[in-house]
């Protein structure tokens, strides 16, 4: 890439004093219910510096905001401190404020006030309040020695990858190839559709899935500007926003050999869906009998159906009941389930497996009437639009319905061999906790939902993952297509179990995503990132030998009075300002911008200043 | 038509409520750079959300979250804010759609008003704030809320004595007794419906006779009871004040039940029920609290673990039946249960301080007679195409969060940029060569 100007660092003296504004959020009580917020903006005025310190009610609301863009304009504001919550919320709320007054957005500094001083420290208000002083005292501090920065502007590559060609990948494809974006589409099976192929009609219409997957299939296959790799493998991936560099590879070369592709993209959408779970040997008696299947054996074994027999037919037999057991792999219980290879239990529910067993349930009842059909559940969780009918029609049309306690659940045994029936012992809490025992010719078990294969791409893009494996989200409320890597989006079930209108919508939202990153030719990025003083900069490496950012660093030879000498450089696309080089160079001539070692400095001034009225 | 196009506002979508799924399916198409508008009946933006007090699963503080994203909203240079706008009617046409709409009367010019408030101080009528769920008061001329955008006040004219205080305290004469109701119409292209939904009668269900006693109280006033800005900062039970010792929560009081015609799952009162019950053992330790349920549905992510923390902190989980519900002496009530978990009391008389009922999600707005729009046998906007989850039977008119069914933030989140992206399909198919939106809308409808 395009080398960065080596830009040395700005001398720490101030042309002028700075005046600095501080605001003090109450946050609605969250705050001033413990610190005293009133006698923290009145002390913060005797900070060197400090022109304005104020007290609102919720900083983040417009008038909020606007108090700060009022005082920058009227008090010749050029520097501002927020202490309010957790930079995480709003620190790019007040950046944006300060923006929109002309400010240089990185002369603001944002302190946590909430979640480090009320919050922790609820029952010391005066601990907390004392300790909300010298935190904003520090970021004053800090502020004095801040100099502006501007944002690091890098090409953007309008074009998409999108991994995985479910039905969350193909909506995703679909909505941005019709916006003209150019995508590459890479699935690792030998055809598109996901799971749709293996699943029979769908909740909540009872439309055939192949109906469904032809029409996404056709949007996707119909439009030149998706490039569809099937039986293929994102193999290497590095770079950042509007720069990735992938490799895939995969059986899709001219002769249908394997080959490799080198490509460029600006974003990664991962729509690697789920793995259905895969009980283990015995659990339920799965494996143990022939008759004990999973939802997902249990969808094809319905399409196989023939003829108007009035009995369920397996294996050449007549099936004459059917017990769904709710939450196999999910919902499981410490101490009562065993862990996985990982130690893990699934501890969450999968989300679509009491509609999806509701909806066999009511398709065996409807199409065999002589066959009974058993449900034990813990809770029914028809939760969705079109969903509680499933439940309302089973029970109509006959299912039987148990209710079993997470901590117990049923036991499957063999009466006899292979073709006699199980029996099912549950403690029912429908009629009041009492030992049951059925006997049922087929059991099947609604599985749950496991994450999909992706640890290539979760691996080398440092992608996290949460407790339950899925792909980890930034903010579980609002931004739940977004991951803690920029550039990259999340679709459809590779986040968490959901069904196909709610995986559709997650597409449709990363989409939309997707397509905003491409408004701009270029990609704009923190200028947190390490910066080389050409002058200080003696060429040791010792820098090199700290990152763990493959291409960050990189050490170059420039000419220097006539002399040809060796300088650190820094990719600033890829360095993420972790300040590893900083701890280490002899000269001191690496600083990551915005965190300087002089701002360190100063804060650590800040936090020991003495601020009792009567120093002034 | 050209002609007369030409007079109205355009806009390339508009958005109608301005609640978090409208808010976000604004920001995620201005960010494209289309212009919006959204059109909200309320004073401010922010919806229901916006009066939360803190949402599950994560516990964030509500306005903390939803005011970034109105902010953001009010500060877009792609998004315009009507308030305080009613949707007349909505007419699609082979180039777009026409909205009528009626600007109500604030009786504050909004261009002079600075939001200061004095004209709020200076008022001496009250009446039931609608925002705090009637616990409190507000006066009759006040901007909506703390944190409301715009901050800009409003006078209710039901209420306005016409005594002229706030004329004579308002610093910037924006006080205009004489406004009147200012129709515009507005052309766009694309239309979302993300007008939301309310809550059904606390007193739907006769057997509990919530006509008859004040301590039974809607979940929406327990979130404001909840709120760390609320009206009393902590819970007092509504007919005295007292601090109450036993809450109960009865789920399902408005939702499952054919009877009273909402046969479907309203979806979110379990886990606020959850959260709620989580938020008041945290303010009042002592406090019992029972949630009476037929089914936890704790179905989304992280939802299930919450469940479980809330069983381990020591809330009473129930499963049965309420078949009714009587006034145990004064203020008391006595809740009559069904149990089918223990063998020992089939039916369980259980007294309780409060009562809250999950009152069920049915819809705010019925897009009926206002336009072609058609709805579900739910009353919620229908969604005919399953490969397209937002699209309604109009191509352009498009629909988002809980206007299409009952939904918690996080879903209506998602659906919002699902429907953005939709309307931006739909847009910028529009502006390929070759196509009309009349050829867009005549192919999206075969
Ligand atoms: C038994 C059962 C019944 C169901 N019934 C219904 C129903 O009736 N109605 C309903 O709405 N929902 C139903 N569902 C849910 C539905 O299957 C999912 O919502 C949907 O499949 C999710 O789509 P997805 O694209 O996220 O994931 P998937 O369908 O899992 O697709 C992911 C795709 O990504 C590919 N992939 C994965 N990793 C990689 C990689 N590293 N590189 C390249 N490609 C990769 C996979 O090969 C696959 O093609 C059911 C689920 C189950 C288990
Ligand atoms: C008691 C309670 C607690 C809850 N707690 C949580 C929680 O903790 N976590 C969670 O995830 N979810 C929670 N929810 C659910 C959450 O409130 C909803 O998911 C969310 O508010 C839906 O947003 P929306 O934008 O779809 O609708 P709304 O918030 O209802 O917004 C719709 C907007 O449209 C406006 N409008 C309607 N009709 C018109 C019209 N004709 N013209 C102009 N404007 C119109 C309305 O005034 C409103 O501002 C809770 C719900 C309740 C009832
Ligand atoms: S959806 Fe139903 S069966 Fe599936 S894990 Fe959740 S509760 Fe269990
Ligand atoms: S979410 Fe829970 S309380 Fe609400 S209707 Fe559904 S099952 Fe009943």
């Amino acid at each position: 890439m395009e080398s960065m100007k080596q830009e040395t660092v700005q001398d720490s003296a101030i042309p002028h004093t700075p005046r600095v504004g501080v605001y003090i959020c109450r946050c609605g009580g969250n705050i001033s219910d413990v610190v005293d917020t009133d006698h923290v903006a009145e002390i913060c005025r005797l900070i060197p510096g400090v022109a304005v310190s104020k007290v609102h009610t919720f900083m983040c609301s417009d008038p909020g905001q606007q108090t700060i863009s009022d005082d920058i304009r009227q008090e010749k504001l050029d520097r501002v401190v927020v202490a309010s919550c957790s930079p995480f919320l709003h620190e790019l709320t007040f950046r944006g404020a300060v923006m929109r007054s002309k400010m240089n957005p990185y002369l603001y500094e944002h302190v946590n006030i909430r979640e480090q001083c009320s919050w922790a420290h609820k029952h010391d208000p005066r601990g907390a309040t004392a300790k909300a002083i010298q935190l904003i005292s520090a970021a004053v501090g800090k502020l004095s020695h801040s100099t502006p920065l501007e944002k690091i502007r890098l090409p953007n590559h309008r074009r998409a990858m999108v991994v995985g060609g479910g039905p969350a990948g193909m909506k995703v494809a679909a909505d941005l190839a019709a916006c003209g974006i150019p995508v590459v589409l890479v699935e690792r099976s030998d055809r598109l559709g996901g799971k749709l192929p293996i699943l029979n009609r769908l909740f909540p219409n009872g439309q055939a899935a192949t109906e469904l997957a032809a029409k996404l299939e056709s949007q996707v296959l119909s439009n030149p500007k998706i490039e569809v790799l099937l039986k293929s493998e994102v193999t290497t991936v590095s770079g950042f926003i509007g720069n990735f560099e992938v490799a895939i590879h995969g059986d899709f070369g001219p002769s249908g050999h394997a080959t490799d592709i080198h490509t460029t993209v600006g974003v990664i959408v991962m729509a690697t869906g789920f793995k259905p779970y895969v009980p283990t040997d015995g659990e339920f008696n799965f494996k143990r009998h022939p008759a004990v299947v999973t939802t997902v054996d249990f969808n094809a074994l319905l399409s196989k159906q023939k003829g108007d027999a009035r009995t369920f037919q397996f294996d050449g037999r007549c099936i004459r009941s059917i017990a769904f057991i709710h939450c196999v792999g999910s919902r499981q219980v410490d101490g009562v389930h065993t862990p996985a290879v990982d130690g893990r239990i699934n501890t969450y529910c999968s989300r679509v497996c009491c509609t999806t067993v509701l909806n066999q349930a009511l398709q065996v009842r409807q199409r065999f009437p002589d066959t009974r059909v058993y449900d034990l559940h813990q809770d029914i969780r028809t939760y969705g639009r079109g969903h509680e009918e499933y439940y309302t029609d089973a029970s109509r049309a006959g299912v039987v319905f148990y209710r079993y306690h997470g901590q117990e659940p049923p036991e499957v045994t063999n009466t006899n061999g292979p073709t006699s029936p199980l029996r099912i012992s549950v403690k029912d809490y429908l009629s009041w906790g009492e030992e049951l025992e059925i006997e049922a010719d087929m059991v099947v078990l609604a599985v749950g939902m496991t994450p999909g294969p992706c640890e290539t791409l979760v691996d080398q893009l440092k992608l996290p993952r949460g407790e339950d494996r899925f792909l980890q989200e930034i903010h579980p409320k609002l931004r739940p297509v977004e991951i803690s890597v920029n550039g990259v989006l999340l679709a459809g079930t590779s986040q968490a179990p959901m069904n196909i209108q709610e995986t559709l919508a997650a597409a449709g939202a990363a989409a939309v995503k997707a397509r905003a990153m491409f408004t701009t030719e270029e990609v704009e990025l923190n200028p947190y990132v390490a910066e080389v003083d050409a002058h200080l900069c003696e060429g040791s490496g010792a820098c090199l030998t700290q990152c763990e950012y493959d291409g960050a660093l990189a050490m170059v030879e420039i000419l220097q009075d006539g002399h040809t000498v060796r300088k650190a450089h820094v990719n600033a696309g890829l360095c993420v300002g972790c300040g590893a080089c900083v701890a280490v160079c002899p000269t001191q001539a690496i600083n990551v911008s915005g965190w300087r070692i002089d701002q360190y400095d100063a804060m650590v001034d800040g936090l020991v200043r003495d601020l009792t009225p009567t120093t002034i | 038509m050209i002609a007369s196009a030409n007079s109205q506002r355009h806009k390339d979508a508009v958005i109608i409520g301005g609640g978090i799924a409208g808010l976000q399916s604004a920001l995620d198409l201005a960010d494209q750079g289309y212009k919006v508008a959204v059109v909200e009946r309320q004073a401010s933006i922010g919806g229901r959300m916006i009066s939360l007090s803190k949402v599950y699963p994560t516990l964030d503080c509500a306005s903390c979250i939803t005011t970034p994203k109105m902010s953001a909203a009010a500060h877009h240079e792609n998004i315009e804010l009507l308030t305080y706008t009613e949707v007349n009617s909505i007419t699609p046409g082979p180039e777009g759609h026409t909205l009528v709409v009626t600007h109500k009367p604030t009786y504050v010019n909004a261009d002079k008003c600075i939001g200061c408030r004095l004209c709020e101080y200076a008022c001496d009528t009250e009446y039931p704030d609608v925002f705090e769920q009637g616990l409190g008061s507000v006066r009759a001329i006040s901007v909506a809320f703390t944190n409301a955008i715009p901050q800009k006040a409003v006078l209710d004219a039901d209420y306005c004595l016409a005594c002229g205080l706030c004329l004579r305290a308002c610093p910037t004469d924006a006080i205009e007794f004489d406004q009147q109701p200012r129709q515009e119409s507005i052309h766009a292209d694309v239309v979302i419906v993300a007008s939301g939904f309310q809550l059904n009668a606390l007193t739907i269900k006769p057997q509990y006779g919530a006509a008859h006693n004040q301590n039974f109280i809607s979940p929406l006033a327990l979130e404001r009871l909840l709120a760390p800005h609320g009206p009393y900062g902590r819970v007092l039970r509504p007919s005295d004040g007292k601090i109450p010792d036993s809450i109960a929560f009865v789920q399902c009081a408005g939702s499952r039940d054919q009877t009273i015609g909402v046969p479907y799952c309203s979806r979110v009162c379990c886990m606020y029920a959850i959260k709620q019950a989580m938020l008041l053992s945290g303010s009042l330790p002592t406090a019992d609290i029972t949630i009476y349920y037929m089914d936890i549905r704790a179905f989304g992510k992280g939802y299930e673990q919450f469940y479980q923390n809330a069983k381990a902190m020591g809330i009473n989980f129930v499963r049965g039946k309420v078949s009714k519900i009587d006034s145990a002496g004064q203020d008391d009530l006595l809740v009559h249960v069904e149990l089918t978990e223990e063998p020992q009391d089939c039916v369980r008389k259980q007294r309780h301080d409060m009562v809250v009922l999950a009152q069920g999600m049915i819809p705010q707005w019925n897009p009926t007679g206002f336009s072609p729009v058609r709805i579900g046998s739910d009353g919620f906007v229908a969604t005919p195409d399953p490969i397209s989850p937002c699209s309604t039977n109009v191509p352009g008119i498009f629909v988002a969060g809980t206007a299409a069914g009952p939904k918690d933030i996080v879903d209506s989140i998602a659906e919002a940029g699902a429907a953005a992206m939709e309307a931006a399909r739909y847009l910028s198919m529009r502006a390929m060569p070759g196509h009309s939106p009349r050829t867009v809308a005549l192919e999206m409808m075969a």
